[in-house]
């Protein structure tokens, strides 16, 4: 097949990285500390604030994870045609452990003993029970305790970092060293690391965000996340190439084909989400059953009907109809508009995913949202740039370089 | 590595070396090999002997399944074993069985060729045929089911005598929307696909009949780029739909059960498990039937051992993501703090249909698990076996879910166990005959492989200026 | 049938794909517009050395898309939500998550179904005859070789195309010739087509004849199904009573099993009255348990109305005012004089009988519970 393979060199982007991180880190610390500020201003005990960092939180989680999701599925399926995009999903999951630094700060909601009356928790009621569901809720108790949460969490950051070195590590190592082996060890390791990954995650989308409704529940969960973080990732490689590129990057590596298809993936994500959440929204709309009803009934009440609107509308019909041309998909900076576009209404659908359950009868919605988001992106950023000064942008001695631009689309 | 190199005869490490997979053709040096090898099969005056056989014993089913259709339409539906509580019993059951075979092969057809997979050129045929068949086997069921055949046609939205149009609510009436469709659409794609190989048989056609049989059907077609042009795109254009349709008619018949409220039915879960656990056995299927057909017709060139290793992947896939779909339920049976909920989990592993259960997980999750090792990849009479038992786990899903949550629901004094009559079991054995009759027919005089895919993805076939690799892997 | 010929075009074939693109290219250069490769398998790069322009294709599957969504929504809400309303299931009249399976399947189908159709239209087919078959090379032109054909009715044909087509040195050059008459359908078979489009059009003629007119013999049925009965529907007309009625009125004289309880010695225990005044005291034995019974009978049948302390207040009276307020007349206070003052038979009538919104609960309740629960209202309450 490769009787007189080209090679290619390594490309590395520490300036554009640099700039990168550097503007990330500055976000992240301005856009914080502004949402801590407003948000011990609105004075209840901080909960509108920690609303906000979980949502911004798992907003980064899903890009982290995601990726881990892209690699995975990328090395399983012996994927050619993403092999220029896909160390920076690479350096997407290189920032898993730092996430689970991130993660530290909701212990303070957790174990907080504010609106613990009221509440039964800042973020989950599950913490102290009462109210009308509390025998309900205390049944769960053997899984929905304080110190199993912690507990899971720390298991589920320990096996995320683990698989993320390992795959970050390796393929950087064949930078150097241009083994086949490697791809080979890495293909038939992925299949188990997906396996333990669907579970790990689908328990994280329970704890992290189902729980703060604890007395409701839906099997597809994990898997809406899934699709919701997968859809992320690859909008998050568009825009990444984009900047590097226009940074002068990668500019012959990664070409139109390639965005057609990661253009094609986010369609097809698209599409995917809608009929996961589809499939939920209307079982649960048609068995009527009201302990798992409830859940919309909150949902598509005043105050908020209009938000909701937002996910069928604004989540589907509008980037399906966006990005269904071959031409769009093309064009790579109308591809970038719509990469953004859909994060931010990712960012909107993880919001209505919890928000409402805290806050039933407003849509809190405010500038601690806003500046919480920017300011862990922004620290996301840095983290992801700071890979980027290190390590090639390019697996430019992966054995699949010369199939990934060899073909074309129809 | 030779490219042309016999797969059977490299070393694991050889093959280990997944970096160079082996030519998706072996053996054949020219286009017109391929065509000898698939259209010799239809111009033969005689069949191998196992043909025969195989097709006399599946008209005997097939005269099996109009007996007892003959019995079910003259007596009564009081034939079969439903009734209360369980009253839907083998028919959807069996519905759903062959439906969700009926998956693999347009998956196969069209995800994987949006995906690229020039490995698909090899079986894609084949499995589309399955498909159609397997989708008239499923759509019987509920044609017959109904108890008042004759009125059949008022699930059809067309004026009636009764001025009364059909409940779109209700997810039976997606179901007739959804298979129908899904009928249509396979049956378009398999035809579209097929034309130019009818018209390369019309081409070699010795007998005046064939040539007028192949003729009509082959439109006369000619190979004309300008044509192959529109061909092209609107074959891609039905791969593009009929992903998102594949995807919807399994869930549509999730719908089935999960719009309702019984434990063990209702859970969001279902649409994306059915999918998953539709192309688990469809994939089984496929593997079924091509491992005799490849010895039979001396296919094994085509369908390689290649893409019997991958078909094993993916039915360890869909098997795992069947079994992810079973720890999810079992955990929210339990999390959910509903009661009747976390006692039909309980009922399904202990109660009554224990048995059933227990072959399920056997036959679904345990016994693929063989095939993370290489070596049972590779070995055919074990992946026969294997094929087989994943298709009797899923026929046992069906039943296990449909059955144990309507035999056991909310109301114990209404509680009843269920059992099949002799009607029930002979009509399942029959809708295997009328499968395999139209199978082997579609072996004897259709031609088995996707010969213009298959050229197409030989090296032969790409240009050499241009730019050297298209992937066509 | 003549035996002239006339020259359709000139092939030539190529055993490789590179030659053919080659050739395809130089062609193209040399400005020919009526010409075609014919090849076994779509070759890659050969759209663009023909310089075919991309198909409308598309765009007609994605209109005829959106006119299977937009068809299918109308249909369901047409059908359940309009013509005949399906007020079912406790879901609103038109249920628009219900229709998304079917209008998304409508959709598929429809794009597929024009994909498919419009696919070969614009290829022109079906077209089982071309002169191309005539030609000898022309067989594997589906098998295993490329084939460059140039149509005679270019405007460049001519003595140089043949030179032109040597200078790319396929394998075989031939020219098309075909008898003039090819190609056309003989008057045989279009004699025979024309008889069998005739008899094809009798079933819907037969069918047409039967729904509009009228006939003395009754529909052809094929499945009984107990669909015709002997037995006379009320309202029908009947030949063979003198004021044409096929309802009739029992007989003079006819009484009910019942009536015995109407005209014996118990009639004032079945209906409360006895020679047209109600009776004044309970017909039947007092005795406490006879009184828990009528406690009993009166939670279970008249508390949700009437409530339990008989104030009219009941739950159900509540949720009228709630839904009817303006149209609602609510249960009677039994605690009253009015009530207390009446006697037992006429109570026992209400009930039975019912009055004004009260339905009656003769059905539901015994007579001796009714007694039960007069005597309950008359001491107790």
């Amino acid at each position: 097949m490769n009787h007189t393979a080209p090679t290619y060199s390594a490309d590395f982007a520490t300036a554009a990285a640099s700039r990168l991180s550097r503007a990330g880190f500055l976000c992240g610390v301005v856009g914080l500390a502004v949402a801590i500020g407003l948000g011990l201003a609105e004075g209840d005990h901080m909960r509108h604030f920690w609303l906000s960092y979980l949502i911004a939180f798992a907003f980064v989680l899903t890009l982290g994870v995601g990726g881990l999701f892209f690699v995975l599925i990328q090395h399983i399926t012996g994927a050619k045609w993403s092999v220029t995009v896909r160390r920076q999903a690479e350096f997407a999951i290189g920032t898993i452990p730092f996430l689970a630094f991130l993660a530290l700060p909701l212990l303070v909601p957790l174990f907080s003993h504010e609106g613990v009356e009221e509440f039964g928790g800042l973020l989950w009621s599950w913490v102290h029970p009462h109210g009308d569901h509390a025998a309900l809720i205390t049944s769960k108790v053997p899984f929905l305790n304080v110190n199993f949460f912690v507990g899971r969490f720390v298991g589920y950051f320990l096996i995320w970092s683990l698989m993320a070195r390992y795959f970050k590590n390796a393929s950087i190592e064949q930078d150097k060293t241009g083994e086949h082996e490697l791809t080979v060890r890495m293909r038939t390791r992925s299949a188990l690391c997906l396996i333990v990954l669907a579970l790990t995650y689908s328990f994280a989308a329970f704890d992290l965000l189902m729980s703060t409704d604890p007395a409701w529940f839906s099997t597809i969960f994990g898997v809406y996340l899934f699709g919701a973080s997968f859809l992320a990732i690859h909008c998050f490689l568009v825009l990444s190439t984009l900047y590097y590129q226009r940074q002068g990057h990668l500019k012959k590596m990664v070409t139109i084909e390639h965005y057609h298809d990661l253009g094609k993936l986010m369609l097809a994500f698209t599409i995917f989400w809608a009929y996961i959440a589809f499939s939920q929204y209307m079982l649960y709309w048609y068995g009527n059953i009201p302990e798992e009803t409830a859940w919309y009934l909150i949902r598509i009440t005043s105050p908020w009907t209009n938000w909701s609107w937002i996910e069928p509308i604004g989540h589907f019909f509008i980037p399906f109809l966006g990005i269904l041309s071959r031409h769009i998909k093309r064009k790579p900076p109308l591809l970038g508009f719509w990469a953004f576009y859909i994060l931010v209404v990712h960012y909107i659908d993880l919001y209505w995913l919890v928000a409402p359950n805290l806050y039933p009868d407003t849509v809190p919605f405010n500038g601690v949202e806003v500046f919480a988001l920017i300011g862990v992106v922004g620290l996301f950023l840095w983290k992801y740039g700071q890979q980027a000064k290190k390590h090639s942008l390019l697996a430019h001695r992966d054995p699949l370089i010369s199939d990934c631009l060899a073909f074309q689309n129809y | 590595m030779a490219k042309y190199a016999n797969v059977n005869e490299l070393s694991d490490s050889q093959l280990d070396n997944l970096l160079e997979p082996p030519a998706l053709v072996q053996n054949a040096e020219t286009f017109h090999d391929i065509t000898e090898s698939v259209c010799s099969i239809a111009e033969a005056d005689r069949m191998p002997r196992s043909w025969y056989v195989l097709f006399t014993l599946a008209l005997c089913f097939l005269g099996v399944l109009g007996a007892m259709i003959f019995h079910l339409f003259t007596t009564g539906v009081g034939v079969w074993g439903n009734n209360q509580p369980v009253a839907w019993g083998f028919p959807i059951v069996n519905f759903v069985f062959w439906v969700g075979i009926g998956h693999a092969g347009t998956l196969i057809s069209a995800v994987l060729y949006l995906f690229r997979q020039g490995w698909r050129t090899g079986i894609n045929r084949f499995s589309e045929a399955m498909t159609i068949f397997a989708v008239c086997c499923a759509g019987l069921f509920p044609a017959i089911h109904v108890g008042r055949v004759w009125v059949i046609y008022w699930v059809f939205p067309i004026p009636n005598q009764m001025d009364m149009w059909p409940n779109f609510r209700s997810p039976l009436l997606w179901d007739v929307f959804a298979v129908g469709t899904y009928f249509t659409v396979s049956l378009l794609f398999w035809y579209m696909g097929m034309v130019p190989d009818l018209a390369t048989q019309r081409d070699r056609a010795k007998t005046k009949l064939r040539q007028f049989l192949y003729g009509i059907f082959a439109l006369g077609w000619n190979g004309s780029n300008r044509h192959w042009h529109r061909y092209e795109r609107a074959y891609l254009l039905l791969a593009a739909l009929a992903t998102p349709l594949v995807l919807s008619v399994h869930s549509v018949v999730s719908f089935d059960f999960a719009v309702a409220q019984i434990p063990g039915w209702h859970t969001t879960i279902f649409p994306p498990y059915f999918v998953a656990g539709a192309i688990f056995s469809g994939f089984a299927m496929v593997l079924t039937l091509s491992i005799p057909a490849r010895a039979l017709f001396n296919f094994k060139h085509i369908i390689t051992m290649r893409h019997i290793e991958l078909m094993c992947k993916v039915i360890m896939c869909t098997g795992m993501l069947v079994g992810y779909a079973y720890a999810m339920e079992f955990f929210m049976a339990w999390y959910s703090g509903n009661r009747y909920e976390g006692f039909t989990f309980v009922n399904r592993a202990f109660g009554p249909y224990a048995w059933a259960y227990w072959t399920m997980v056997s036959c679904n999750v345990i016994s693929p698990q063989i095939f993370w090792f290489k070596r049972a990849r590779r070995c055919i009479p074990l992946i026969f076996v294997i094929s087989i038992f994943v298709n009797i786990g899923m026929w046992f899903e069906r039943f296990v879910i449909t059955v144990t949550s309507l035999n056991r629901d909310f109301l114990p004094s209404s509680w009843n166990y269920f059992s099949p009559t002799i009607v029930d079991v002979l009509t399942l054995a029959g809708s295997f005959g009328l499968f395999f009759t139209l199978f082997l027919l579609f072996c004897r005089w259709l031609p088995q492989v996707a010969i213009s895919e298959v050229k197409n993805v030989m090296p032969s076939a790409h240009p050499h200026g241009n730019h050297g690799e298209v992937n066509h892997d | 049938m003549t035996n002239q010929t006339s020259i359709h075009g000139i092939l030539a074939e190529f055993d490789s794909v590179d030659g053919i693109l080659h050739a395809a290219e130089k062609v193209k250069q040399e400005g020919y517009r009526k010409w075609d490769c014919h090849t076994p398998f779509p070759v890659h790069g050969l759209d663009g050395a023909m310089g075919i322009r991309q198909t409308r294709l598309p765009w007609l599957v994605l209109v005829m898309g959106f006119a299977g969504c937009s068809g299918g929504i109308l249909l369901q809400w047409w059908t359940n939500a309009h013509d005949y309303v399906y007020r079912i299931s406790g879901k609103p009249d038109w249920s628009l998550p219900a229709n998304i399976p079917v209008a998304f399947e409508m959709t598929i189908l429809f794009a597929a179904l024009t994909a498919f159709f419009s696919m070969w239209i614009l290829n022109g087919f079906p077209r089982w005859y071309s002169p191309l078959f005539r030609a000898k090379c022309f067989t594997r032109a589906t098998d295993d070789r490329f084939v460059l054909a140039i149509d005679a009715r270019d405007d460049l044909f001519g003595e140089e195309t043949r030179k032109l087509l040597e200078s790319l040195s396929p394998s075989t050059i031939e020219m098309i010739e075909a008898p003039i008459e090819d190609g056309k359908i003989p008057l045989k078979l279009k004699g025979i087509l024309g008889i069998a489009l005739t008899l094809l059009l009798l079933p819907p003629a037969m069918i047409a004849n039967a729904r509009f007119t009228k006939s003395t013999q009754p529909r052809v049925h094929i499945v009984p199904n107990m669909d015709t009965q002997v037995t006379h529907r009320g309202q029908e007309a009947s030949d063979f009573f003198a004021d044409g009625q096929a309802m009739r009125l029992p007989i003079s004289g006819t009484y009910a099993q019942e009536d015995d309880r109407l005209i014996g010695e118990q009639v004032g225990f079945w209906t409360g009255k006895e020679n047209g005044a109600y009776l004044s005291s309970i017909p039947m034995d007092v005795t406490p348990e006879f009184e828990d019974r009528g406690r009993a009978r009166f939670g279970i049948y008249c508390s949700a109305c009437h409530a339990v302390n008989g104030s009219g207040q009941g739950t159900v009276h509540l949720r009228a005012q709630e839904l009817l307020s303006k149209t609602w007349v609510g249960p009677t206070d039994l605690r009253t004089d009015a009530i207390k003052q009446q006697a037992p038979g006429q109570l026992f009538e209400s009930i039975s009988n019912g009055i004004r919104n009260m339905p009656s609960y003769s059905s539901q309740i015994p007579a001796a519970d009714r007694w039960a629960i007069v005597q309950y209202l008359k001491e107790s309450l």
